[in-house]
């Protein structure tokens, strides 16, 4: 692939919490866009172009938002675009962004992503009936419990592994004063005694509702290496999709997640990603799905993932070689339609050394990664403190 | 073999959501509860009413907010000789652009009228005030013509 380097120049992100009221959406939007001006000292006549995504309309049920938020966004005469991947959308909407910048057709572009979950009615927008259909109304946890239990059965992982990581997660979210859910004194025992909502997931090994918005800036080479604060730059982005159902899928382990991190990783010219890169920010609602995707993006074998899990691999506060979500992860923020992006931005803040508390000493090439729809979505970016 | 049905089915889908209005159109409403109308100071100094949040121009967060008066002038019309049960009135009416005393841009509402006649763009017009008043654009029951030998 022949791109052009491109480069996170600016990062703006709201505190994440159950309910913004202060606000309208496009106060909440408008928030993390100017956070991200501020960021990279821009000003709206400094940007190209706009690009926004959020999960679907009928979750705030505000039809095609992007109308009605082109003024909030400074998008007056300007290319505005709004991108569509259900979940993973924070994240296709950063590589839409960065690809604007990449082909060389704009030089600065805002790519922007929300969810106002407190408005919303995301849990039953979810799964829509439909005539001469048999309705899943089960939300997101009761489609995914299934696929989870699946994967205990065949990696044979402990039955706590999924409260461990929703314990690790949590106490690195006590270190990002921006996470929604902030509880520095959780306990496995605590999570083991939360009440089951969809087993094997408990209460506290699920995402929260949040209210939220992250913004970036991506600038072209030229206008990265000119700006006030270190740059992350863009190695590689890959986005992979496959239908949700079809015989023969694997849902524990898709060929397109699969796919998606083996494309991304040949761009950063990675080979072996528990080693080469210093973290990862990877979209994990359910606490299961970290061994799940430790094994999916390759970090360990398949049926293994749960052992770097439990040693302590992804956890700052172990001090493991490969700390997964720093920031908290969604486990601990899930404004839907931002996640995808806050993983990405989170990356990116690693690697240009601003992640306060929650930083990983010393680094240098990031993951950030995001899934959408049935685990059939798959976005991802690796960002480098150099250009590579 | 005889032909298959083709079935379709009628189905209803709803949610139930909620909203935020935010400091600006938030004022708005607050105010007309009050039976006061507010418009916002554009960059370019033009008032505009109902109050938006951010510069058409400049994108910049707009917080001047300028009282406009109750009445104002007629810049264009539409008249509804049937009205439907949608319709903010049971008589005809017309839908107006409605520029108020103070304001720089029409804001869009229904007059009461007896005759299309009785409407013309320059005409002038009064809001009237519903009996109860919520915070909701219909706390304006409409506009009425004013009397020439009162404007």
């Amino acid at each position: 692939m022949m791109a052009n380097l491109a480069a996170v120049v600016g990062i703006g992100q709201t505190k994440y919490t159950t309910k913004r009221h202060d606000v309208s959406i496009a106060g909440l939007v408008r928030e993390a866009a100017v956070n991200a001006l501020e960021d990279a000292q821009l000003s709206w006549d400094d940007i190209d172009a706009v690009i926004i995504g959020k999960a679907p309309d009928m979750f705030e049920g505000v039809v095609m938002p992007e109308i009605y938020l082109a003024d909030a966004l400074g998008c007056n005469g300007k290319p505005m675009l709004r991108v569509h991947t259900a979940g993973s959308v924070g994240g296709s909407t950063a590589l839409v962004a960065a690809s604007h910048v990449q082909s060389g057709s704009f030089r600065r572009v805002l790519t922007v992503a929300y969810e106002k979950q407190s408005e919303s009615n995301a849990m039953w927008a979810l799964s829509t009936p439909q005539p001469f259909s048999t309705h899943l109304n089960a939300g997101a946890g009761g489609y995914f419990a299934p696929i989870i239990r699946e994967y205990m059965r065949r990696s044979g992982a402990p039955y706590d592994a999924g409260i461990k990581v929703a314990v690790k997660d949590r106490l690195h979210g006590a270190r990002n004063p921006l996470a929604h859910l902030q509880k520095p004194d959780i306990t496995m025992k605590e999570v083991e005694e939360s009440f089951m909502l969809w087993d094997p997931i408990r209460f506290l090994e699920a995402c929260p509702s949040s209210d939220g918005a992250c913004a970036m800036v991506i600038a072209d080479e030229g206008l990265a290496e000119q700006a006030p604060r270190p740059p992350a730059w863009i190695r590689g982005v890959a986005m992979r999709s496959e239908p949700t159902m079809y015989a023969g899928r694997d849902e524990v382990n898709p060929q397109a997640g699969r796919d998606c991190a083996g494309d991304v990783y040949r761009q950063a010219g990675i080979s072996d990603p528990r080693r080469d890169l210093d973290c990862a920010e990877v979209y994990v609602p359910f606490s299961w799905y970290e061994p799940m995707w430790l094994e999916n993006l390759g970090f360990a074998p398949e049926g293994e993932g749960w052992k770097l899990t439990m040693d302590g691999a992804t956890s700052l506060d172990e001090g493991g070689d490969i700390p997964w979500n720093p920031s908290g992860g969604v486990l601990c923020s899930n404004p839907i339609g931002a996640s995808g992006m806050i993983r990405f931005a989170e990356a990116a803040r690693q690697v240009r050394g601003d992640a306060g508390d929650h930083q990983v000493e010393g680094a240098r090439l990031a993951l950030g990664h995001a899934y959408g729809g049935g685990a059939q979505f798959f976005a991802m970016w690796v960002v480098g403190a150099d250009k590579g | 073999m005889s032909q298959p049905d083709i079935l379709n089915q009628a189905f209803e889908l709803g949610f139930t959501y909620t909203r935020s209005t935010g400091p600006v159109v938030g004022r708005f409403l607050t105010e007309l509860r009050d039976r006061n109308i507010v418009g916002i100071k554009a960059s370019d100094g033009r008032v505009v009413v109902p109050p938006m949040e951010y510069d058409p121009d400049t994108a910049e967060a707009l917080s001047e907010f300028v009282d406009v008066g109750e009445e104002g002038e007629v810049v264009s019309f539409a008249w509804v000789k049937e009205p439907r049960e949608s319709h903010p009135s049971e008589q005809p009416f017309a839908w107006a652009m409605i520029k108020l005393d103070g304001a720089d841009v029409p804001m869009v509402h229904w007059i009461r009228a007896g005759r299309e006649a009785d409407v013309s763009t320059g005409v002038r017009v009064r809001a009237v005030w519903a009996e109860e008043t919520v915070g909701f654009i219909t706390d304006i029951n409409g506009f009425e013509l004013v009397p020439e030998e009162m404007s």
